[in-house]
Formats: structure tokens, C-alpha cells, sequence
């Protein structure tokens, strides 16, 4: 390799074009910093300095939303701008943001360190962000890998609790399985791409535009082990979104981790597995033969599994996990649907979109009304709620609402666009699967809401009740959640920006 | 030549791998691990990358393994207290046992490739200079990045073995 091309490859290296990614990480590392420097009276501010930090680079990110960087190539065609990417960049900001006051409210109940959590979140985050970017194989996994890791040491966090190590062990056996999977296709299409001998052979097997060229030479994409990888690399990504048979894990790890961080599973994770999963499928578009029936019949055994599977649970952390599960099986949908009608992409945003605003709005109700023990969250706790506090109460009734489709809420819209997409694309089945998954998820939904709203505490669980401290809402959290349930009423009614994305595609 | 020796270090790591997961032993298992690990290493010198087979011997067959065993000592079981594999039904195994012949068949039936001249396509992994300046220049990224995971791995591995006892509470 001579000079010039070291020279050559060393100048694509545009640090600018990953602002918001560096600036993240400095900021994690600011936090460590701080914690070193400041004395312990004001080790308080710490989080606070994350969450205005975090609002900072958002607003950066928003003002620069169209920059000059967009669909280029940067990093030697390791990351690739593009405009989904810069949506799911604003999402992973958001969420981070969100799991960071979620910790504000949830850590101080428990004996644990503070400032590596938000230091762990912020390179979660950072990391999640590079992925969606990612056009290269290398690229994708390193990032890949620094989600998981933190996410296997955000889950066992609360170390004192057996049901949170037992989750991290669990998460951490899961994870190794799919990264095994993921690596193994990986290594498949390696092996053909990269071979001399075969038609289109390409020099770059690694890097996305090499491979889609690969597989569209020819009879490629119909060669066994071509096929293979790409089936192998589609079950890796499903361990992290929880698709149907890679959705084991998902109930005794949601509810083992710690509030925040299970929010920061529901949502992030599902949400970077699906970016990967829509950059991957522009790839992979040659073999669309194999991956759309594959990805058909596990969307409808995903949306069925998740809903039925929700119905006897009564650990709400449960609940959410396996309603998750379905969520992701209408995301699928929307993905299947995304192969032939191109307005499915933006659907699946809003979707994306509404979902975290609903979550964010349950989880925080979550994590005030979650006592000593984090993993011990009963729908029986949820008793009388409307009464001691109602508005804790009104933000669960939209957020539940939002996430089991009511029609003036967002998650009503969301789905609106997912079916809508789904009709013009032709699944007809997929679609009535999806329709009885949607009847059936608003019976837990309401069994929830019930709960809080009809049930008194002394029916049942009054021991608990009579123990558990008046809930106090901070200003912070206030403000927050009601932002967030105003976020999904309004945009029932008014999609804006979200809904012109929607439309223009 | 290259032939044999592929098919004998093939089966070295098969058989020892096997042997890992089987081995009732720990230490015994480890050991199946380390020769699985040697084995490999044998694969990459077919292939002429010779530092990544450098590298795997020196940091996982001398560093890894060594630490399994360290922590094997440390624990004093005796190193033959794991209990046996548990019986799955009948039925379960045989579809497993269906699964897996349909899978390598499949494989053994359509999976060939013709197979290039080994000079076609030198390895980046083959001499330490490419390596190098390929790590500085095409992959820097990756590399930053994870100078990150490590860092929170750390982090990590303190937060969850330190006894936290400082336990100052909000307001």
C-alpha cells in the first residue's frame, strides 16, 4: 500500500460529519470527570449536567438537521448519511435523553453508583447512532457490540437484586447467541462476496455497496450459502428487536433490569435493531424472494405470540416486555410492506416515533410508582392510582391508550400508516393477523387501566399499598411526562413535520 | 499437503470443541478449549495470516485460557461438581438430531465454492505492517469506537463487583 492511498484514506476521515456522536462521547467522559473533580455535596448536579448537555447536542442536531454531509459517504464508506439516518440519530437522542430522567427518578431509590449510569447511557446512545449509519459490515459490528455490552451491564445494575443478575446472566448468554449468529452470516457472505471465482466478485465484501452489487450479478442472490448469511445475519438483528423465535429472553430480562433501562431496551434497542434492519434490507433487496416470506410469517407469529403470551401476565414490567414483542411484530409489518410501497419507511418512524413517546410516558409512571424493589411490579400496585395520584393516573391513561391504538391518540396514527402501507402493499393475511393482535392487546391495556381507575387498594394487595411512601413528582419529571402525554394527544390529531416525512415519501 | 493438514486441524478443532461443551471436568474443558484455540491457530497459518494466528495464540490461548483456569483455581470445586446435561423428551432430541443431519447435508450437497489460488487475495492480516497502517487509516473509526466499549466495560466490571457504600440520598 503505498503513501498516497494511506493519505487518501486518512482524508475521508471527516470527523465533523459525526458531531453529535463525538460530542456525546465527550460529554460521557465529562461526567467521569466531574464526578473526580467535585466534591460529594454537589455530586447531585451531575445528572443534570447529562440531561443539558444532551438537550444542547439536540438542538444542534436539529438546527443541522440537512447537512452538507447528507448522502455522502464518509469514514472510507464505513457511515453513510442519509435522511433516515439523521431521523434515527434525533430518536436515539431522545430516548437517551428520556432513560436519563428516568434514572434521575429511579436511582435514588436504591444503593447503587450513579454517575457510570448516565456515562454508560450516553455511549449506548452514541453508539446506536453510528449504527444506524453504519455501510460497512466492521463498522456495524463494533458498534453493535458497544450497545450490547453496555446494555448487558445497564440490565445486572442493580446488583444487590437477584432478578437483575439473573436478567444480565440471561442477556449476556442471549447476546452472545445472536452476536454468534450475526458473525457467522456475516462471515458466510464474506466468504462468497470476496471469492474470485464467482461472478461479480467484489474487493470490498464487507462494505454494503460491494455486497448488494455482489448479490445482484447474476444468479447470486439464489446461491445457498449467499442465502444462508443473509437468513443468519436477519436472526441476528431479530434477537435484538425480539422478533418471534428470538423473543425468549425478553420477559425475565425486561423485568429484572432496572426501570430505566428496561424503557431503554423497549425502545432503543427495538429501535437500532430496526434502522439496522432497514439499511440491511436496501442491501440484501436481491434475495427479497427469501426475506419477505421469511419476514411475513414472523411478523404474524410475532404480533399473535406478543399479544396472547401479554394476557396472564401481572408483573406490568412483563407486560410491557411481551406488548413490546407484538409491537415489534406491526413494526414488521411495516418493514415487509417497506419492500415494494416506499411510504412504509415513514410509517414505520412514526410508528417508531409514537411508540417512544407512549413508553416514555408509561415507564415513567413506572418508575414513580416502583418501590425498594424494582423487579416486584404488580399490577395490584397500580390500585387506586387515579385516586392517590391523578396525575400520574392521566399520563398512564394516554400512554396505555397511545400504545393499544385509541383512535385520537398517536399510537392509533401509527398504526393508521402501518396498515394503510400494508393494504397498498397487498399482505391482506398479515393485515387480519394484525387487526385481531390489535383487539387483543387493547383487552391488557384496559385491564391495566382498570386497575388504577376502579379497583381500590384494599381489595387487594393493601399490605403493599400501606407500605409503599406517598409518591412525590419532581418538577423535572413533571414538566417531562407532561410534555410527553401532550406530545401523543397532539400528535393524534396533528402529525406536522413527522407527518409531511410520512407523506413526502 | 495443504490438504491433509487442513483436514487434520479441522477435525482437532471439532473434536476439541465438542470436548469443551461436554467435558464434565472444568478443567478439563478449558483444556479442550486451549487445543481448540491451537487448532485454529494451525487454520490461520494454512491461510498465511500469520499475525492473526500469532495474535489468537498469545491473547486468547496464553491470557484467556490462563484466566479460566486462575478463576477454576480460585473457586476449589474440584473441578468435577457440574452436574450432568439435562435429558431432554425423546422427541425433542430427535427433531434437534433431524435439524442438524438436514443442516449439514445441505451444506455438504450445495455449498461448494470453487476455491482461488490462495496468492489471488492477500490478507490484511498477513504481516503486521498492512495491518497497521489499515487499523490507522481505513478503520479508524471502529477503532475509537472501541476504545469507548472498553472503557465502559470497565466501568462495568467495577460497578457490578464494588460494594457501593456511599449511599447519599436525594431529596
Amino acid at each position: 500500500m503505498t503513501t498516497d492511498l494511506l493519505q487518501q484514506a486518512a482524508a475521508s476521515n471527516q470527523w465533523a460529519a459525526i458531531f453529535p456522536e463525538l460530542s456525546l462521547g465527550c460529554l460521557a467522559l465529562l461526567l467521569l470527570g466531574l464526578e473526580m473533580v467535585l466534591p460529594k455535596d454537589n455530586q447531585r448536579q451531575i445528572p443534570l449536567v447529562a440531561l443539558v448537555g444532551q438537550a444542547g447536542i439536540l438542538v444542534g442536531l436539529l438546527i443541522n438537521f440537512y447537512t452538507a454531509t447528507l448522502d455522502t459517504e464518509t469514514f472510507n464508506s464505513l457511515l453513510r448519511h442519509t435522511h433516515q439516518g439523521q431521523v434515527m440519530r434525533v430518536f436515539f437522542l431522545v430516548a437517551s435523553l428520556l432513560v436519563t430522567m428516568l434514572g434521575m427518578i429511579s436511582l435514588p431509590k436504591q444503593k447503587v453508583p450513579r454517575v457510570e449510569f448516565y456515562h454508560i447511557v450516553l455511549v449506548i446512545s452514541a453508539a446506536m447512532m453510528l449504527l444506524a449509519q453504519s455501510n460497512h459490515f466492521v463498522m456495524l459490528f463494533v458498534a453493535l457490540e458497544t450497545v450490547t455490552v453496555g446494555f448487558y451491564i445497564l440490565v445486572s445494575y442493580f446488583r444487590t437484586s437477584p432478578f437483575s443478575l439473573e436478567a444480565g446472566l440471561k442477556y449476556l448468554v442471549m447476546g452472545a447467541l445472536s452476536s454468534g449468529l450475526l458473525l457467522f452470516g456475516i462471515a458466510l457472505l464474506y466468504g462468497v462476496a470476496g471469492n474470485p471465482a464467482l461472478p461479480g466478485h467484489t474487493a470490498e465484501p464487507m462494505g454494503f455497496s460491494g455486497l448488494h452489487s455482489f448479490l445482484a450479478t447474476g444468479a447470486n442472490a439464489h446461491h445457498f450459502l449467499a442465502a444462508s448469511g443473509v437468513l443468519l445475519v436477519l436472526a441476528g438483528i431479530a434477537f435484538k428487536i425480539g422478533a418471534f423465535p428470538f423473543q425468549i429472553w425478553i420477559p425475565d430480562v425486561y423485568q429484572g433490569a432496572p426501570t430505566p433501562v428496561t424503557a431503554f431496551l423497549a425502545v432503543g434497542s427495538k429501535a437500532a435493531g430496526f434502522a439496522v434492519l432497514f439499511n440491511l434490507l436496501q442491501v440484501f433487496s436481491p434475495c427479497s424472494w427469501l426475506l419477505v416470506p421469511v419476514i411475513t410469517v414472523m411478523a404474524a407469529a410475532t404480533i399473535l405470540f406478543g399479544n396472547f403470551a401479554a394476557l396472564t401476565q401481572h408483573n406490568v414490567k412483563r407486560l410491557l416486555g411481551l406488548s413490546g414483542v407484538s409491537h415489534a411484530g406491526f413494526l414488521l409489518l411495516g418493514v415487509v410492506a417497506s419492500v415494494t410501497v416506499p411510504m412504509a419507511v415513514g410509517a414505520v418512524h412514526f410508528y417508531l416515533f409514537a411508540y417512544l413517546l407512549a413508553s416514555f410516558a408509561v415507564f415513567g409512571v413506572m418508575a414513580h410508582v416502583a418501590g425498594a424493589n424494582d423487579a416486584d411490579q404488580e399490577l395490584d400496585h397500580y390500585a387506586g392510582l387515579a385516586k392517590t395520584n391523578p396525575f400520574l393516573a392521566a399520563v398512564l391513561v394516554i400512554g396505555l391508550g397511545s400504545l393499544a391504538g385509541i383512535p385520537p391518540l398517536a399510537g392509533f396514527m401509527g398504526k393508521l400508516f402501518i396498515f394503510v402501507a400494508a393494504f397498498k402493499a397487498g399482505h391482506y393475511g398479515l393485515l387480519g393477523v394484525a387487526i385481531v393482535g390489535v383487539v387483543v392487546s387493547i383487552y391488557y391495556y384496559f385491564g391495566w387501566i382498570k386497575a388504577a381507575f376502579f379497583e381500590t387498594p384494599t381489595a387487594s394487595g393493601d399490605e403493599c399499598q400501606a407500605s409503599r411512601p406517598q409518591i412525590s413528582v419532581g418538577l423535572v419529571a413533571r414538566v417531562v411526562l407532561t410534555l410527553l402525554a401532550m406530545a401523543t394527544v397532539v400528535l393524534g390529531f396533528y402529525q406536522g413535520p413527522l407527518g409531511v416525512w410520512v407523506a413526502l415519501r | 499437503m495443504t490438504q491433509i493438514m487442513f483436514n487434520f486441524l479441522a477435525l482437532l478443532v471439532v473434536i476439541s470443541a465438542i470436548g469443551v461443551v461436554v467435558a464434565k471436568n472444568v478443567v478439563h474443558g478449558a483444556m479442550c478449549l486451549l487445543l481448540c484455540l491451537v487448532g485454529v491457530a494451525g487454520l490461520f497459518v494454512a491461510l498465511d495470516a500469520y499475525l492473526l494466528a500469532f495474535v489468537l495464540l498469545l491473547v486468547y490461548a496464553g491470557a484467556v485460557v490462563a484466566l479460566f483456569l486462575f478463576i477454576v483455581m480460585l473457586l476449589d470445586n474440584r473441578g468435577d461438581q457440574r452436574p450432568g446435561v439435562k435429558h431432554l423428551p425423546l422427541y425433542a432430541r430427535l427433531v434437534a438430531l433431524v435439524l442438524l443431519l438436514a443442516g449439514t447435508a445441505s451444506f455438504l450437497a450445495r455449498a461448494h465454492l470453487p476455491s482461488p489460488a490462495l496468492g489471488a487475495a492477500p490478507g490484511v492480516g498477513a504481516s503486521l505492517k498492512l495491518y497497521a497502517y489499515q487499523l490507522f487509516t481505513t478503520y479508524l473509526l471502529p477503532v475509537q469506537v472501541i476504545g469507548f466499549l472498553l472503557l465502559i466495560a470497565m466501568l462495568g466490571v467495577i460497578v457490578l463487583s464494588r460494594k457501593h457504600e456511599v449511599a447519599e440520598d436525594a431529596p
